[in-house]
């Protein structure tokens, strides 16, 4: 016999983003369909390159003791302050401490890949081995979580998930069951990346994937669903969900923001870099399963969507095909043509969209989407967000390199 | 002690130790460094000063003895 299953509500969210920290300025900026992708210069003047990009500001002070600054990469500094923010949001932070159980659900894709930069030009440069003792604790994978683990005292599991572009989501996924299924009451779950670093910037443009400026400038550069679309935008920063069950909410007195109902995962089984729709379709099958719902529930969808040519066409095909005659009544957008890719955090910031488009019953739109691509015949909410007065349900899309996708499902209360 | 003013320094600047509590006689664990702090502190001395110190004589507990140590190596590299 199956065990209950329980409730499982967001009570926090947290942010450190292209558009700011704050998540609801972040939604409205979003919903007017801002861009906030420009171009920056990568390297140095003599050897990098200008590159589009969305950066995140970050400002550590009063959140990481300067004393932690040294063993801590860019992207656990993210992931602490996007952490922070989140508990601070769900009342659940005192005395700089958060709840002693929670679990902490991280997704990231490359790690701690501005001190792995760092230490490697260190080597080649200067021709020494003599490296610094803090490399290891500050690349490795999971140092972001660990951090957020330590600073806040949370001593449930703390877990990293590296599935490329679909970290995030699976993060979330893992921590939604685990409350759902009565392991934990409370966990922190989403995801950082801060890449934007030359030498990954380079490896990014050797793999061919990479926007090239429009001729709107490059604000208008990340075009998902359009038919002159060239590639994606990086993006860095931290997006995190306070997860808990319905019971310690209940017990606390906290305030539900929107519930998670159903989460999907499966795998391509078929290319490193090229997805297919059969995943993706397999996925969002097993989340709606996962519901107990029906295609029709479904009012909004807010797509992976990276703007390259192949991914957006198959994840359009996949929708038709998993939603049946009710794809064409759904809407569904593509926030990156305004927040960039965030990678290990893209997932996240992702849904954190989602669940606000059902709290505020307003879809955001796909900027840029002037000329669509004929094969992208869905409503893609083109260039202006509008409002969706009977929106229940919204399910969030993350495809990986790799083939692993995972879906989210979330329900407005 | 040629070394000891930019020992108090880091200190000061990454570790941030309230510069009144920095004395010759402080334990270095006493100023709240662990064990990863204090490898990360002499690996930037022996950096600035350009030393390369063996494992096997990094055995000091106060700040004095630290800086002694480092002036050890400043001396040999200079003679």
């Amino acid at each position: 016999m199956a065990a209950a299953r329980r409730r499982v509500f967001a009570t926090g969210m947290g942010l450190v983003s292209p558009h700011g920290g704050d998540p609801a300025e972040m939604f409205e900026r979003v919903y007017a369909g801002e861009s906030v992708i420009r171009k920056i210069r990568s390297g140095t003047p003599e050897f990098g390159s200008d590159v589009l990009a969305a950066t995140a500001e970050l400002d550590p002070t009063g959140i990481v003791p300067k004393a932690q600054l040294f063993v801590m990469d860019r992207v656990a500094q993210f992931a602490v302050v996007a952490a922070h923010r989140a508990l601070t949001s769900a009342r659940l932070l005192a005395d700089n401490r958060g709840p002693a159980g929670a679990g902490v659900y991280l997704g990231c894709g490359l790690g701690g890949s501005h001190a792995i930069q760092d230490a490697y030009r260190v080597y080649y440069e200067r021709h020494t081995r003599k490296l610094k003792p803090t490399v290891v604790p500050l690349i490795m994978a999971n140092a972001a979580a660990a951090h957020i683990s330590m600073r806040y005292a949370m001593r449930g599991p703390s877990l990293t998930y590296a599935i490329a572009c679909a970290s995030s989501a699976m993060a979330i996924g893992e921590a939604f069951r685990a409350i759902r299924d009565g392991y934990l009451e409370c966990a922190l779950a989403g995801g950082a990346e801060a890449m934007l670093n030359d030498g990954s910037v380079a490896a990014w443009e050797g793999l061919g994937v990479l926007a090239k400026e429009h001729a709107d400038g490059p604000a208008a550069s990340s075009r998902p669903f359009a038919r002159d679309r060239s590639g994606f935008v990086l993006g860095e920063g931290a997006a995190l969900l306070v997860l808990e069950s319905e019971e310690a909410t209940r017990q606390r007195r906290g305030e539900p923001l929107a519930e998670i109902v159903g989460f999907g995962a499966a795998s391509d089984a078929y290319n490193l870099t090229q997805p297919v729709a059969d995943g993706q379709v397999r996925a969002m099958r097993a989340a709606l399963s996962d519901a107990g719902l029906a295609t029709e529930a479904i009012g909004y969808i807010n797509a992976h969507a990276t703007a390259t040519q192949a991914g957006d066409k198959a994840e359009i095909d996949a929708i038709k095909t998993a939603f049946g005659e009710h794809a064409w009544r759904l809407a569904v957008s593509a926030t990156k043509s305004m927040h960039g890719h965030l990678v290990g955090a893209a997932g996240a910031i992702e849904f954190i969209i989602t669940l606000l488009a059902l709290r505020n019953r307003r879809l955001p739109p796909t900027a840029n989407l002037t000329a669509p691509d004929p094969e992208c015949d869905l409503d893609c909410v083109p260039c202006k967000g509008r409002p969706a007065p009977k929106l229940e349900y919204a399910l969030s899309n993350s495809f990986a390199f790799g083939g692993s996708n995972a879906v989210l499902i979330g329900r407005r209360l | 002690m040629t070394s000891y003013p930019y020992i108090a320094q880091v200190l000061i600047k990454k570790y941030d130790i309230d510069p009144e509590a920095i004395r010759p006689e402080a334990t270095l664990t006493d100023l709240g460094l662990d064990s990863l702090s204090i490898a990360e502190l002499m690996f930037d001395v022996e950096d600035n000063y350009d030393l390369d110190i063996p494992d096997s004589r990094m055995e000091f507990t106060t700040l004095g003895e630290a800086a002694a140590l480092v002036d050890e190596y400043i001396k040999l590299k200079g003679g």
